[in-house]
């Protein structure tokens, strides 16, 4: 009976988000429109990102990696050979990136796909080893990236970076892409193998004992991640129109660490309430940066007062309320009552 | 009683249409973030400039409505769209970068605001865009100065070119120098790639004394230029050395200390030689008010962004008409700015003078002016 | 001009080495890898710039308050940030190191500005020696010599003294060590110190063949230095130096050599990291913590 009503739940949950994003597109300005654009694509790379850090309980800083591939490909392959042609200030392009072509879902299902090889390539040499390297690689592993974007202006346009790429992004794909990944995360959060994943976090020589494969379980988790981080990247990339090597920085990364830290580490609904609260709370904080007034001392505007300010939040965080807003608790948990314990 | 409702009535709407009205021009600028320090120094001359001339012709009162972008992409479009949709802003001045700009500008085209780019020298920037302008020169105009300089004027025959690979800036300088500088007749004997953020230069400067040119051209930012130049004194490399604006700073010379005695660059006015009259009460006002003396080129360039916005919207029967508005930016010609005399083209770029300046005694001297 | 790339090559390595071995002994000893670390460095060059610049100390003097400040800091981030938190999940102070290492960096963006400052170097340090048709600055020797005093140092301290035996039985395991009658924390304490200690005098050195100084700076040497800590073989304080020598060699002689490559002399490190990880994951010094737990 309790299975029924959960899926009710999540069920109403989804056709409420759909006919939302119906009325939005018809009422709201383009302000909001940008900024629930933002949210959506935001909520897949958070719910994703939190596969592998929250559910897995594996450190890793992969997001401004995995989401500048997908962007890089997606952009190669929507912008137009005239426009590329024209683009290309630095040197030119080899001729490969100009026959590049093909249409937004194909583009976006590619995004997807070369960051979940790459995934696998890191998978093998950091999962093999049990330690906390794998922070450290794929911190790494951003920056080469970037690197990359930057030096091989043969294929990325070096730090010109790609412009001119047709606006496909709008709320039906942004929310449409959105609930289909966090549908499919908790479905596999929700499955044997997010059990694994789950046991790998709780205690992994446990796990190493009762025979779950966990390198499986990490690789899975990381490739996973690393898809929707480069669907994500993709649909960044049609709502900018533009994009460059200075934009996949550790901020990003740091933004994401924020919103599922916030949210609650391991909850896939913590994801999205982080992903909203930070989202919106940016455009909130602002006031921050400006000259603010104390029982009448006004002090001189400290741009930058605002990370600094997100970063003692984090670390509030950590210290105090470790499990976030929603701990590890989902949306149909809120429904049950204090009898079941979310595990 | 209907007598006097009407009367009340009329005197309302006599009142209400002489209330002048405030206009929103929107800043979009990165005040936070790794490039804070110019973003806020080129938002000083905006607001300055607005603090002398807050209203326009008609008495109507001009509103800034500043948006930080903390220099990032995202944020910068975010703003954009804010400024268009929520407040209703008739011309957009910013962004800081050209990428950011180019951001800027790609939102701001589609729903026929004008731009107003105050120090993005690119020159892509305004290319098949129609509401694209700036009031900086370009990177090829820019690039041609310092090559006819030093090819027609200081006869050098060879040159290095040390490329930032990270920096749109300096790739689009370095290719506009390469090529004005072999059309004068010069020779580019080498060209070195290293990215910002390096400190380390010393294989770039032993490459440089072994390639042995005529002088070394830098179109790179301060951090950078003043390590090189540092290096280069440390293995006796003493060869001219020239840059772009991208140098054009106090902190370039505190940087560089002895090392860059002598260093050359261009840059977009010197405020020791006001070129306009409104350029010199500019520096006396910027003086009255902040006790520096020195007005940098990004604050003068802020100011002059402000003020042509302002001229085009006194130009236009209706301020609020962004289309007047940006058809009478294009057709500006002879525009007596703080920073120089600006004529814009129908392509939203302006033709302007360039200075060359030289670091004489840890100061900019002025050295020279180059005229379109 | 081989002689001369590898002088430059020792005293990148050298530097790298310094901040390295901080690294190093904060994961021997918490299983930790502190990203504030990096910072740490960044701050030691700060503190020396703000002696020198604005409270017009003489040189060593600034030297000195940067060492002793960082040090401070360093062990001020483990007693409020990391002590609370040693029985939650790793994940969790690995978290709060990156909030500690962001938050250091914005902060002094705050209130120093994001410009670069101009670091006054004293003259002595500035002089060239030329010998050999090798043109050297002193600044760039003086990094090797004082990285290998302070190397001896440490080693001195880790394997001939009580404290420093603590330290390597902490690195064993925590709970032995309490029930042993030592006070863990306060051992932890003292290796946090000593650790930002180093990375101060690196910041140092840094500051002195770079001058410059912005908030920044610490982000990617940081990043070079713990990559450097596990190619040498983390834990090991020796394997740190080898490992910062290795990276700080490669660069130099990939720019010397190969000028086009050098766009991608900041990938090495990485590329190193995960051949190290592929082919030998405890370094190339290094010992197998999780065979020597049992």
């Amino acid at each position: 009976m309790t299975v029924k009503k959960d899926q009710w739940i999540n069920l109403s949950f989804v056709f409420g988000v759909i006919g939302f994003i119906g009325i939005a597109n018809s009422f709201f300005d383009e302000y909001t429109i940008r900024i629930l654009n933002n949210i959506a694509i935001f909520t897949i790379l958070a719910v994703s990102y939190n596969l592998i850090n929250g559910v897995t309980g594996q450190f890793s800083l992969e997001p401004n990696g995995f989401v500048a591939i997908g962007a890089y490909v997606t952009a190669l392959l929507l912008v137009s050979p005239e426009a590329k042609q024209y683009q290309y200030a630095i040197v030119d392009p080899y001729p490969f990136v100009l026959s590049l072509h093909a249409n937004f879902v194909v583009a976006l299902v590619l995004s997807g796909f070369f960051a979940t090889c790459l995934a696998l390539v890191l998978s093998f040499p950091v999962f093999r080893v049990r330690g906390d390297y794998l922070a450290i690689v794929t911190l790494g592993f951003g920056f080469i990236i970037k690197i990359f974007a930057i030096n091989y202006p043969e294929v990325t346009n070096g730090s010109l970076g790609l412009n001119d790429i047709p606006e496909f992004s709008n709320l039906y794909w942004t929310g449409g892409i959105a609930i289909i990944a966090v549908i499919t995360v908790l479905n596999i959060v929700n499955s044997k193998f997010g059990r694994a994943m789950k046991a790998v976090r709780d205690d992994e020589d446990a796990a190493i004992a009762m025979g779950v494969n966990t390198f499986k379980a990490k690789t899975f988790a990381f490739c996973t991640s690393a898809f929707f981080e480069g669907v994500g990247g993709g649909l960044l990339a049609a709502l900018l129109t533009s994009i460059s090597p200075d934009l996949f920085d550790f901020f990003f990364t740091f933004q994401l660490l924020i919103i599922i830290v916030l949210g609650g580490l391991g909850s896939t609904t913590g994801a999205i309430v982080g992903t909203i609260l930070v989202m919106g709370g940016s455009e909130w904080m602002r006031f921050l940066d400006e000259p603010m007034k104390f029982f009448g001392y006004t002090t001189p505007a400290m741009p930058g007062l605002r990370m600094v300010v997100f970063s003692l939040i984090l670390i509030f965080i950590m210290l105090f309320a470790r499990e976030g807003i929603m701990g590890k608790k989902e949306l149909k948990d809120l429904f049950k009552g204090r009898k079941r314990s979310a595990k | 009683m209907r007598k006097l409702s009407v009367l009340a009535a009329s005197a309302l709407l006599l009142a209400s249409s002489s209330f002048a009205k405030e206009i929103n021009v929107g800043v979009v600028m990165s005040m936070s973030g790794p490039l804070a320090a110019y973003g806020q120094t080129c938002n000083e001359g905006i607001e300055f400039a607005h603090s002398l001339q807050p209203k326009l012709k008609n008495g109507d009162t001009v509103k800034l409505v500043l948006i930080d972008t903390k220099g990032d992409k995202v944020e910068s479009a975010n703003a954009t769209t804010r400024l268009i949709s929520s407040d209703k802003v008739v011309g957009i001045i910013g962004e800081l970068t050209s990428t950011n700009t180019a951001q800027v500008i790609a939102i701001a085209d589609k729903k026929e605001i004008p731009v107003i780019a105050p120090v993005a020298t690119n020159d892509k920037l305004t290319e098949g865009k129609k509401f694209a302008n700036r009031v900086c020169f370009t990177d090829s105009f820019q690039g041609a100065v310092v090559a006819n300089y030093a090819a027609k004027d200081l006869k050098l025959k060879t040159a290095v070119v040390v490329v930032d690979q990270a920096q749109v800036y300096s790739l689009g300088l370095a290719k506009a120098f390469k090529d004005a500088f072999s059309a004068a007749g010069g020779k580019i004997v080498k060209e070195i790639k290293v990215s910002s953020g390096d400190k380390d230069f010393k294989a770039v400067v032993s490459q440089i004394k072994a390639a042995n040119p005529d002088f070394m051209f830098l179109p790179m930012y301060h951090p950078e230029v003043s390590m090189i130049a540092r290096q280069a004194k440390q293995i006796g490399l003493n060869k001219p050395m020239f840059s772009g604006d991208g140098v054009a700073n106090q902190t370039f010379i505190d940087l560089g200390g002895d090392a860059v005695e002598g260093y050359m660059f261009t840059d977009f006015f010197d405020y020791g030689a006001p070129p306009t009259e409104r350029s010199k009460e500019f520096i006396k006002a910027y003086a009255a008010k902040t006790g520096k003396q020195e007005v940098n080129s990004f604050v003068a360039l802020g100011a002059d962004a402000y003020n042509l916005m302002v001229d085009a919207m006194n130009r236009c029967a209706n301020p609020e008409d962004n289309i007047c508005v940006n058809n009478e930016i294009k057709k500006t010609k002879g525009f007596e700015g703080v920073s120089g005399v600006i004529s814009m083209d129908e392509l939203g770029n302006s033709t302007r003078s360039a200075v060359i300046k030289v670091v004489q005694n840890a100061k900019a001297v002025y050295k020279a002016t180059v005229n379109p | 001009m081989f002689m001369q790339q590898m002088i430059n090559g020792f005293s990148l390595g050298s530097m790298y080495a310094l901040i390295a071995i901080g690294y190093t002994m904060v994961y021997g000893v918490l299983r930790l890898i502190n990203f504030a670390h990096g910072d740490i460095m960044m701050v030691g060059g700060f503190l020396g710039f703000f002696g020198v610049a604005v409270l017009e100390l003489p040189f060593l003097a600034a030297v000195l308050l940067a060492i002793v400040g960082s040090a401070l800091l360093g062990m001020a981030s483990d007693r409020i940030a990391y002590r609370p938190l040693r029985s939650a999940p790793k994940i969790s102070l690995l978290i709060t190191a990156i909030g500690v290492s962001f938050f250091l960096e914005n902060a002094f963006n705050v209130f120093f500005g994001g410009v670069p400052r101009a670091f006054p170097v004293p003259s002595v340090l500035e002089d060239i020696l030329e010998f050999g048709g090798l043109t050297i600055p002193v600044s760039a020797l003086i990094v090797p010599i004082l990285t290998a005093m302070l190397l001896a140092i440490i080693l001195w301290v880790l394997f001939k003294t009580k404290y420093g035996m603590a330290i390597r039985a902490l690195a064993f395991d925590v709970d032995t060590v309490n029930l042993m009658g030592i006070d863990a924390n306060r051992i932890i304490t003292i290796v946090f110190g000593m650790g930002s200690a180093l990375a101060a005098v690196g910041g140092i050195f840094w500051v002195v063949n770079y001058p410059s100084v912005d908030p920044m700076m610490g982000v990617l040497v940081g990043l070079k230095a713990f990559a450097a800590a596990v190619v040498g073989g983390i834990g090991s304080v020796g394997g740190a130096v080898l490992g910062g020598l290795i990276i700080g060699f490669t660069e130099v002689v990939v720019i010397a050599f190969f000028p086009e490559l050098g766009g991608y002399k900041d990938a090495f490190a990485f590329i190193f990291l995960i051949l190290i990880l592929l082919f030998k994951p405890t370094g190339i010094l290094g010992i197998d913590f999780e065979k020597s737990r049992f």
